[in-house]
């Protein structure tokens, strides 16, 4: 049933959104680089999306893009807003730099999980000790799509990647559990298949003062569907399964695979086991945020003198 | 004042507006002096939670516009050259204190200078780019000199990196700070251009020569969409022309030589033997020559500031009709040394005097001029 994808009409009425994108801006039409199938499209759609109904001013919403397939992002999302393509795994701390020189900034992270729990784990935990006022936007498709399926800190046990050919063995990285335990003040789960979700989640980080991490699970056909079963997280029902080839299938077994955080509770360990808890973790608007605590130190030192 | 304090005020009177950075011997003293010194002027200073994240966060804030710096040494420098090489491709300036130690790793004499980083600041990296770097001798340098390098890295637009040494990062000396007023006169500030017409030109047709547009700031009108590390052109876009764009990134600074350039120059007039110096070693080299003058040899010292871009004419013309070359480093490979042989062809005969951890004492050098001269 999902293999056949959605039908349109064969004239389409134009997008409300499509001039909004970057390319819609260029060349009057939508035109994106990602593989057929990827969750990031959906993503950039969503964000220009918020950005425009929001009326968010581009001057005070930079966008800091890590290094994965979403940096190509920039290329799509909405043509006015300001973006800088940082390093890999090291936008969580260029943004604490531009939050830091110019506290009216709110900087969007935009990253990844490789970029933001692999090589960039560091800064992620510090800029959610620090509590900097900013939003980061986790993608998690469970592997390195970039450079052609390899392992993920994310990569889901059993599954198959191109660096591990027989099986995933090594333990999952969570990252809301380290969003949790670094100390973020907004820290929510959701994914593609739930797109109201996300842009309810995205929209409260926006309000939010306080460092606000959204991961958002994504599929990647080409590299982690085409390699997998859709019985991934489900080896307790004993299925065979079958290729998650297409997208509807992917998308069917995210859907499948999300328990949400009410009734996680209610769940064992081994039970949620290769499973994501999608839901809001956590909610603290008061908790006091970096660049004003250090406004505050400003003026006592000011006072001191 | 300590040196690396005076190196922290001398960025304070420059308007350094942010400072990220990790504690590091020896350079751990600019970070304690400005976490209690930048508050009061209304800057910040952050201790970040590696040497990685606080050159990105250094980028982050100089690309909103405030003007920052870090310091470090040598094992800080080698995790920061990714960062260092995307910056200077986008043309983000910043100031870098590298208050160099011996050895590579974490632990041993780290308190003993080595100028071990000369080669990796002009080779760092993985792109290609042309850096400023200027080495001090006291503490009343590194107070200007710093100031220099804000002033440089605001108008080039590039990495510029102040050479100082444990030595002279833990040297107490006097040092004289000349009335607000008097400072503020030189200063290159980041101001917002006027006129945006101009800022997609980097050549200037009439007289042939790059001109450097102000660094963009985000969060302004005067900003690229799009800020990639690669090269681009003004909006931001992937340009196809990368040699081109080669090109101008070492161009820009290359044909500025004159205003970037400092060297100087001491009873050069009728040397024989000249005595060619940076850092630390030109003190004891200003001893050698004076006494060796004494003793009626012909000894003259030219001390390069300005260590990269290596100042090829002026090190040619001066060599041209010397006997001798003495270089005298605090290292064993010759970093200048190398670039005087690259200069003079190997025409004439160059003599290292290596030392490393240590000192050079007048002796040392006075040796080698008096074997020379006979």
């Amino acid at each position: 049933m999902s293999g056949i994808g959605p039908m349109y009409p064969t004239e389409k009425p134009d997008h409300p959104y499509v001039q909004l994108s970057m390319s819609g801006h260029l060349l009057g039409k939508y035109s994106s680089r990602f593989c057929a199938g990827c969750g990031y499209g959906m993503i950039g759609h969503i964000f220009t999306r918020v950005f425009e109904d929001e009326k968010l001013d581009p001057k005070l919403f930079p966008v800091v893009i890590g290094i994965g397939c979403y940096s190509q992002l920039l290329l799509l999302i909405h043509h006015a807003s300001q973006k800088f393509l940082a390093l890999h795994g090291r936008a969580p701390a260029m943004a604490t730099g531009i939050k830091m020189a110019n506290p009216k900034l709110k900087p969007i992270v935009f990253s990844g999980d490789g970029d933001c729990l692999g090589i960039g784990g560091n800064h992620f935990i510090h800029i959610c000790r620090r509590n900097v006022d900013c939003v980061i936007l986790v993608f998690n498709n469970s592997i390195y799509g970039m450079t052609g399926g390899q392992g993920a800190p994310t990569t889901l046990f059993g599954a198959h990647s191109t660096t591990t050919p027989y099986k995933m063995f090594e333990n999952r990285s969570d990252s809301m559990k380290l969003a949790l335990a670094a100390g973020a003040s907004y820290v929510a789960r959701t994914t593609v298949a739930h797109p109201r979700t996300f842009m309810k989640y995205f929209r409260k980080a926006l309000k939010h003062k306080g460092t606000s991490v959204i991961e958002v699970i994504t599929p990647c056909v080409t590299y982690f569907g085409r390699k997998n079963l859709d019985s991934l997280g489900a080896e307790n029902l004993g299925i065979k399964g079958e290729k998650m080839d297409d997208t509807g299938k992917m998308i069917d077994w995210i859907r499948r695979n999300c328990i949400r955080i009410n009734q996680s509770k209610l769940m064992s360990e081994n039970e949620l086991f290769n499973k994501y808890v999608i839901g809001e973790f956590r909610f603290e608007p008061d908790k006091p945020e970096y660049s004003e605590e250090y406004a505050k130190i400003i003026k006592l030192a000011m006072e001191e003198k | 004042m300590m040196g690396n304090v005076a190196m922290a005020e001398g960025a304070l009177a420059a308007g350094l507006d942010f400072f990220g950075g990790y504690p590091i011997t020896p350079s751990t003293e600019a970070i304690e002096h400005l976490a209690k010194r930048l508050p009061e002027v209304g800057g910040c200073c952050m201790q970040m939670e590696d040497e990685i994240a606080s050159i990105n966060a250094v980028i982050g804030a100089s690309v909103v516009g405030a003007k920052s710096m870090t310091a470090t040494s040598g094992p800080g420098l080698s995790l920061m050259t990714e960062t260092i090489s995307m910056a200077a491709n986008l043309e983000i300036p910043f100031v870098f204190c590298d208050v160099q130690r011996i050895g590579p790793g974490s632990a041993g004499p780290v308190t003993d200078p080595h100028h071990n980083d000369i080669g990796l600041i002009r080779f760092s990296g993985h792109g290609e780019f042309q850096v400023i770097a200027l080495a001090p001798m006291n503490c009343q340098e590194l107070f200007d000199l710093t100031i220099t390098a804000f002033n440089f890295a605001e108008t080039y637009r590039c990495p510029v990196y102040i050479l100082s040494d444990a030595y002279l990062g833990h040297l107490h000396e006097a040092v004289y700070i000349p009335p607000k007023e008097e400072i503020i006169k030189g200063i290159v500030t980041r101001e917002l251009p006027t006129d945006f017409s101009k800022k997609f030109s980097y050549f200037d047709e009439i007289s042939g020569k790059y001109i450097i547009p102000k660094p963009p700031i985000m969060g302004t009108d005067y900003s690229p969409i799009m800020f990639l590390h690669q090269p681009h052109n003004y909006e931001g876009i992937t340009s196809p022309k990368s040699l081109e764009f080669m090109e101008m990134l070492i161009e820009k600074i290359k044909s500025n030589m004159d205003k970037i350039s400092i060297t100087k120059e001491y009873k050069l007039e009728d040397a024989e033997i000249i005595i060619i110096s940076y850092g630390l070693p030109v003190r004891t080299s200003y001893r050698a020559v004076d006494i060796a003058r004494k003793e009626g040899i012909k000894v003259g010292l030219l001390r390069i500031v300005t260590i990269w871009p290596f100042p090829d004419e002026k090190v040619k013309g001066i060599v041209k009709n010397a006997k001798v070359v003495i270089v005298p480093e605090l290292n064993y490979t010759g970093y200048i040394a190398e670039q005087v042989e690259r200069v003079t062809n190997l025409e004439t005969p160059i003599i290292k005097i290596p030392k490393v951890g240590i000192f050079h004492h007048p002796d040392d050098i006075l040796k080698v001029i008096r074997e020379v001269s006979k």
